[in-house]
C-alpha cells in the first residue's frame, strides 16, 4: 500500500468487539487534525478485508476479539498483506506490546491512554511512521529480551521520562533538548527495533521513511 | 550438654529409662553368671563332657557381659558392632554349654546357660525388640534341638524339662513385654514431646511476628499519634489546608503499612496501587504505569521508595501519574504531578537516590533503586 503524501481524505477501519468503542474512536478520529474518516467497523476482522474495509489507510485492531487469546494471527496476516496497523488494546502487557512491534504493528495503545496518543498513532501510521505511546515507552525501557536492540543512554532516559511523565514538553526542559528532538529520539528507537526480530513490511516502510526524512542515513543501517 | 531435639523421637526415655535399665540387666547377669551359674558349674564339674567346653563356654558369657560394661556404665546404648556379634557369640556359647550337658539333665540346674543367655541376649539387644525375640527364639529351638537329637528322652525327663523350660522361658517373655512396652510409651512420648517443640516453636516465632509489627506500626505511627491527638483534644484546624495535608498524608501512610504486610507476589506493586488508592479517595485522578519484569526488593527498600510517593501524593492539586519501571538492574518509582512549583533537591538512602524537580506547575518525584549503590549527581 502506497504512503500518504496529502493529508486530505485519510480512512481508517475500526475492528472491536464493543459498539461504544468503535463509535468513541470514529469521533475521536473525525475530530483529529487532520480528521480521519471512519469508512468501516465492525467486531470481526473480516471488515478489515472487505469492502471499504480493504482500503482504508489504517487499521486500528483491537486485540482481544471477544475472548481471552490475543489476536496475534490476525495482525500478523494484515501485517503481512502490507496493512497499517495501529493496535488498541484493553491489556497493558508488556510481553503482548513488544510482540506486536515484533510482527510489525505500526503502534500499541492501551484503551487507558488518552484519545490525543490514539489520533496520533493513527496519524503516524498513515504515514507510515511509529508512534511509541508512554505506556509502550515504558514497555521498551523495561525490555530485558536478548534481542532487544542497544540503546543509548539518551534514548533510553527519553523513553523513561516520557513513560512518566506523558508530556514532550516537561521530557524536554527535563533533559535540555527541543520537543521535536524528544519525537526523533522516539522515532529512531523505533526504527532500531524495527531493524531486529521478524522482518516484516510495514517495519521496511517505516526504515525507509526515516532515511526518507533524514532521519537515519543509509549508512547507519 | 545440649537441648534435646523434636527430631530425637524418644529421647525422654532413650536418655532417661533405658540407661537404668541397662545398668539393672548388666546387675542381673553379673548376679546370675556368679551365683546361680557359677556354683552349679563348680558343684557337677565332673558331669560336664567335656569339662573344658563347660568353662569356656562360661568365659566366654563372662566376657560378653564385661564387654558390654563400659557403654552401659556410661549410660550409652551398645552400637551394633558390639550387640549383634555379641549375640552371636553368646547363641554359640550357650549351645557349646548345653551340649556338654548329658542328655537326661537337660533343662535342670545342671543345664546352668539355659536361663542365663536369655539376660545376655536382654542386656546385648534391649533397644533392638524385633532382634531380641528372634534370638530368644532361636536360642529356644537350638536348646530343644540339643534335648532331641541325642536320643527319645523318657517321659519323666519330658515333664521336669519343659517345666524348666517353662518357668524360665515365660518370665523372660514377661521381661520382652515389659521391655516392648517401654519402646512404645518411649516413641509416644518422643512423638508427644517433638509436637510440644514445634508449638513453642510457632509460639516463639508468633511472638516474634508481633513484636516484629508492634515495632514496625510505632515506627510508622509516629506522624500519626500527634495528629489524632491534636484532632481529639480540638487544638487542630481541620479546615486549614496545611492539616488537611497532614491527614492525607498519615491516612496513606496508614494504608501503605496495611498492605506491606498482606502476602502477595508483588509487593511493590501492591503498595504503590495503596497509596494511589487513598489519593483516589481523595478526589485525585491518578494513573499507575507498571513496566518491566518483577524483581525482589527488600521491605526497607520499599518503604524507602514508597515514602516520596506518598508525599508527592498529598502535594498533588488533582492529577498525577505514578509511575514503577523494572530493567535490568534499577527500579524507578515517579510520580508526576500538578502540585506547583518545588524546590528541587535530590537525597538519598540505603542505596535509594530520590529526586524532586519542577517546571511550571507540574513536579517530578523519582525514587530510584540500584541493587549496587549509586553515586549522588
Amino acid at each position: 500500500m502506497a504512503p500518504r503524501t496529502d493529508p486530505a481524505d485519510l480512512t481508517a477501519v475500526v475492528v472491536d468487539d464493543h459498539p461504544a468503542v468503535r463509535a468513541g474512536v470514529a469521533y475521536w478520529l473525525s475530530a483529529g487534525v487532520p480528521p480521519v474518516t471512519m469508512v468501516a467497523e465492525g467486531e470481526d476482522v473480516r471488515v478489515a478485508w472487505l469492502g471499504e474495509g480493504a482500503e482504508a489507510d489504517v487499521v486500528v485492531l483491537d486485540l482481544n476479539l471477544g475472548g481471552p487469546v490475543p489476536a496475534l494471527g490476525d495482525l500478523r496476516r494484515l501485517v503481512e498483506a502490507g496493512r497499517r496497523v495501529v493496535v488498541y488494546s484493553m491489556r497493558a502487557d508488556d510481553g503482548i506490546a513488544l510482540q506486536c512491534l515484533d510482527l510489525g504493528a505500526l503502534s500499541y495503545l492501551t484503551k487507558a491512554e488518552s484519545a490525543s496518543h490514539l489520533v496520533e498513532a493513527v496519524h503516524a501510521a498513515a504515514w507510515d511512521k511509529p508512534y511509541t505511546p508512554p505506556s509502550l515507552a515504558g514497555a521498551l525501557a523495561g525490555d530485558r529480551s536478548e534481542r532487544r536492540p542497544t540503546l543509548s543512554s539518551r534514548e533510553t532516559e527519553v523513553l523513561v521520562e516520557w513513560f512518566q511523565s506523558e508530556s514532550k514538553e516537561f521530557v524536554a526542559h527535563r533533559l535540555g533538548i527541543a520537543a521535536s528532538t524528544v519525537n526523533s529520539h522516539l522515532e529512531r528507537i523505533r526504527i532500531k527495533y524495527a531493524q531486529t526480530g521478524r522482518e516484516a513490511s510495514t517495519k521496511a516502510a517505516l526504515v525507509a521513511r526515516a532515511i526518507q526524512d533524514g532521519l537515519i542515513g543509509v549508512d547507519d543501517l | 550438654m545440649t537441648e534435646p531435639t523434636s527430631g530425637t523421637r524418644s529421647y525422654l526415655f532413650a536418655d532417661q529409662v533405658f540407661p537404668v535399665l541397662r545398668i539393672i540387666l548388666l546387675a542381673i547377669v553379673t548376679l546370675v553368671q556368679t551365683v546361680l551359674c557359677g556354683v552349679p558349674l563348680l558343684a557337677n564339674h565332673d558331669v560336664y563332657d567335656p569339662a573344658w567346653v563347660a568353662d569356656a563356654a562360661f568365659v566366654v558369657l563372662a566376657l560378653v557381659g564385661a564387654a558390654c560394661a563400659p557403654w552401659v556404665l556410661r549410660g550409652r546404648p551398645l552400637p551394633a558392632a558390639v550387640a549383634l556379634p555379641g549375640t552371636a557369640v553368646s547363641l554359640l556359647a550357650a549351645a557349646a554349654a548345653t551340649w556338654t550337658v548329658p542328655p537326661d539333665l537337660h533343662f535342670s540346674e545342671v543345664d546352668w546357660s539355659f536361663g542365663l543367655v536369655g539376660w545376655h541376649l536382654f542386656l546385648l539387644l534391649a533397644e533392638r525388640v524385633a532382634v531380641l525375640i528372634a534370638a530368644l527364639c532361636l536360642h529356644v529351638v537350638i536348646s530343644l534341638g540339643l534335648f532331641v537329637v541325642p536320643g527319645p528322652p523318657d517321659r519323666g525327663a519330658v515333664g521336669s524339662g519343659m517345666i524348666f523350660l517353662v518357668s524360665i522361658i515365660a518370665f523372660q517373655f514377661a521381661v520382652v513385654v515389659v521391655v516392648w512396652v517401654l519402646h512404645r510409651r518411649a516413641e509416644r512420648v518422643g512423638e508427644l514431646a517433638a509436637e510440644r517443640d514445634r508449638l513453642r516453636t510457632g509460639q516463639a516465632l508468633a511472638e516474634q511476628r508481633r513484636l516484629d509489627h508492634r515495632q514496625r506500626f510505632a515506627g510508622q505511627l509516629g506522624a500519626t499519634l500527634p495528629l489524632l491527638a491534636g484532632m481529639a483534644d480540638g487544638t487542630l484546624d481541620l479546615r486549614a489546608p496545611g492539616t488537611l495535608q497532614r491527614v492525607t498524608l498519615a491516612a496513606t501512610q496508614l494504608r501503605r503499612l496495611f498492605a506491606e504486610n498482606d502476602d502477595v507476589p508483588d509487593p511493590l506493586v501492591h503498595e504503590l496501587s495503596a497509596c494511589v488508592d487513598v489519593a483516589e479517595r481523595r478526589g485525585l485522578d491518578v494513573s499507575l504505569g507498571v513496566s518491566g519484569e518483577t524483581v525482589p526488593v527488600p521491605t526497607a527498600i520499599r518503604r524507602e521508595l514508597t515514602g516520596p510517593v506518598i508525599t508527592a501524593l498529598s502535594l498533588a492539586r488533582s492529577r498525577a501519574k505514578v509511575t514503577l519501571l523494572r530493567a535490568a538492574d534499577d527500579v524507578r518509582v515517579a510520580v508526576v504531578a500538578d502540585s506547583g512549583t518545588i524546590d528541587s533537591a535530590t537525597s538519598g538512602s540505603h542505596g535509594t537516590v530520590v529526586a524532586w524537580y519542577s517546571h511550571g506547575q507540574h513536579t517530578r518525584m523519582e525514587a530510584r533503586w540500584r541493587p549496587e549503590p549509586i553515586r549522588l549527581t
